[in-house]
């Protein structure tokens, strides 16, 4: 189990991290979602000891492991670039921690040829051994990255945005195998991402990081259809986030999904339902989905989902005013400022 | 189109400034084959190499004294590595340490950077004025040494520095982080990636040390290095002996120049997947 305590880390005068309390459990593949420069990766170069924290303690099953030079971490990292040796082919890249790290390293060769062809069958790549690094698709780079690592046993894996440098249909199928991969090995994964979908499909539970702090760590269905705050909620992109006052439900802000809110002419709301007005300004088509964008009267942007196979807005005009409506259940409030 | 122009007018004003560059060396080449009773200018009188065979003493002695190189060649030869090792292993540190920033490494680039930009002559007296006040010997591995490696480092920094620039640091982290320790990092990745700058840097303190003329001049006391000797006995008397020793120099400035050539492209071989991984 990892455990950060009040971690904090800046930079001169900006706040990367500010008091950062999260847990990775045994065994799970845990998402970290959070914007771009919301200090995703300044809190796993914290973990893996490339960089110190200012402030907090990070400590492994409760040994402390902040202060620690990262060789003696036993910490996997698999970087976005992937960071693989140039120098040397696709087995030196595996052995390469087996053969030289400071502790255990392996003499034996038959055993350190053993284990790195297990490790490439693990991730797909039996018989590309002997090729150079350079010679091999991006995805099988990304394979080859997650083999270095994986080989060592560390006892925590972290994942730098491991799915950014691949194209989409690549990313869908390494999904699947990242998950894969980690079950059949039980150890724990925390990924980094800045992509919600991403976030909920690959995690066992997903944290939000944003301004600096955890918002919310839960399992995806509980953070995506209850989210505990207003950042939470606009992480998930997938929740309108306005003042109660519009609709008249009390004061701070409150949140509707994209998919539960309808749209009518004004006047004709059906009974029981919260509702306010808005000026649609555009659509855009997605292909399974379809958005569409309001302004409302304070100059929030309202955005309302509509799935192909049950269409249920009405034909709207653009720069007409509307009635958006939803069931006063479908609403989350949120305590205190956004 | 202005091509048609630019390109032959370009064309014309490179031939002409190669042959500028190189007409000196062409002329001391083709003077290198005149004849026993020629001397060292036009006309030829007659092909020959005898002055090559004068040079390598395998001449039968005449009125012209051999050239008295052979000592002063290998000080210059032994000098110049000695110089190359040092120059580097120090330039590859500093480098190293300007990686990150540290509190004074403006001062300490521009100290460094000092070595190259003070003219040699002055750095050659006061070394030697220096040396007599302290009672220290002049010589070419002591006093020499010191400001050849003086010199030559800067070089090697600034060729390192280059490279660290475009290094990319997660190799390094991704071999700390499989539990291997910095100094094996170093060995075993950083190293082997870097080593086509340690390559150059090594060529620059290398030639830079071998015809290094003003810091020598002052400090190499009474043994001295190849440039000294060559422009001794010049200063008496010219005979193309000393052309036909040009060319042979020349020759293992080129062999160094091949053997480097293909080391590099060995390993820029390799330095061209490292770009193509990024590219992915």
């Amino acid at each position: 189990m990892l455990t950060l305590t009040r971690v904090s880390r800046r930079y001169g005068d900006t706040v990367a991290l500010d008091g950062v309390n999260f847990t990775v459990p045994e065994n799970t593949y845990m998402s970290l979602l959070g914007a771009s420069g919301a200090g995703k990766t300044t809190l796993l170069r914290l973990i893996a000891g490339f960089e110190e924290p200012d402030r907090g303690e990070i400590a492994i099953n409760g040994e402390r492991i902040d202060g620690q030079p990262s060789h003696l971490r036993d910490i996997g990292f698999v970087f976005q670039n992937f960071a693989l040796f140039p120098h040397l082919s696709v087995s030196e890249n595996v052995a390469f921690g087996l053969r030289h790290r400071t502790h255990d390293a392996l003499k034996n060769e038959t055993e350190i040829k053993d284990r790195t062809e297990a490790a490439l069958e693990l991730v797909g790549l039996t018989g590309f051994g002997h090729r150079a690094v350079s010679a091999i698709s991006g995805g099988q780079r990304q394979r080859v990255a997650l083999a270095r690592t994986l080989v060592c046993e560390p006892r925590i894996v972290l994942l730098d945005e491991p799915l950014g440098a691949l194209d989409a249909n690549l990313r869908a199928r390494m999904c699947d195998e990242l998950k894969a991969i980690r079950e059949r090995l039980g150890v724990s994964f925390l990924h980094v991402t800045g992509s919600e979908t991403e976030a909920l499909t690959m995690g066992d539970k997903v944290a939000v990081l944003a301004d600096g702090k955890i918002m919310q760590s839960d399992t995806p269905d509980l953070l995506f259809n209850q989210p505990m705050n207003a950042e939470a909620a606009r992480h998930l992109n997938a929740w309108n986030i306005f003042d109660a006052g519009l609709c008249g439900a009390g004061q701070g802000q409150i949140a509707v999904r994209f998919d539960q809110i309808d749209v009518c002419a004004e006047g004709q709301v059906p009974e029981g339902r919260l509702t306010l007005g808005a000026k649609y300004l555009t659509g855009e088509f997605n292909g399974p989905t379809a958005l569409s964008f309001f302004r409302a009267d304070d100059g929030t942007l309202l955005q309302i989902i509509d799935h192909l196979s049950q269409p249920r807005l009405p034909q709207l005009d653009e720069g007409a005013r509307y009635a958006l409506h939803f069931a006063p259940d479908a609403l989350r409030q949120f305590h205190g400022a956004a | 189109m202005e091509s048609r122009i630019l390109r032959p007018t370009l064309a014309l004003y490179t031939v002409a400034f190669l042959l500028f560059l190189y007409g000196p060396m062409i002329v001391l080449a083709i003077l290198s084959f005149q004849s026993i009773d020629g001397g060292p200018q036009f006309p030829i009188r007659d092909w020959s190499i005898y002055w090559y065979q004068h040079l390598l003493g395998m001449a039968e002695t005449s009125r012209v004294s051999q050239l008295p190189v052979g000592d002063s060649l290998i000080r210059s030869i032994i000098l110049a590595f000695m110089t190359t090792v040092v120059s580097t292993v120090l330039g590859v540190m500093s480098a190293e340490a300007f990686r990150t920033k540290f509190k004074g490494s403006g001062p300490a680039f521009y100290l460094i950077i000092l070595g190259m930009m003070v003219p040699g002559v002055l750095v050659g007296l006061g070394m030697a004025l220096l040396s007599n006040t302290l009672g220290i010997a002049r010589a070419w591995w002591g006093t020499s040494f010191v400001l050849h490696v003086v010199y030559t480092y800067p070089f090697a920094f600034l060729v390192m520095l280059a490279i660290f620039n475009r290094f990319d640091r997660t190799v390094e982290e991704a071999s700390l982080s499989l539990g291997v320790s910095p100094a094996q990092t170093f060995r075993r990745v950083t190293f082997p990636i870097i080593f086509p700058g340690v390559l150059s840097a090594m060529l620059f303190s290398f030639t830079l040390s071998y015809d290094e003329f003003a810091r020598t001049l002052f400090t190499a006391g009474r043994d001295l290095t190849l440039p000294l000797a060559i422009y001794g006995t010049f200063s008496v008397e010219i005979y193309p002996n000393i052309f036909a020793f040009g060319v042979l120099t020349t020759l293992f400035s080129f062999t160094l120049l091949v053997i480097y050539g293909l080391l590099m492209k060995r390993f820029t071989a390799k330095a061209a997947r490292f770009t193509g991984q990024e590219d992915a």
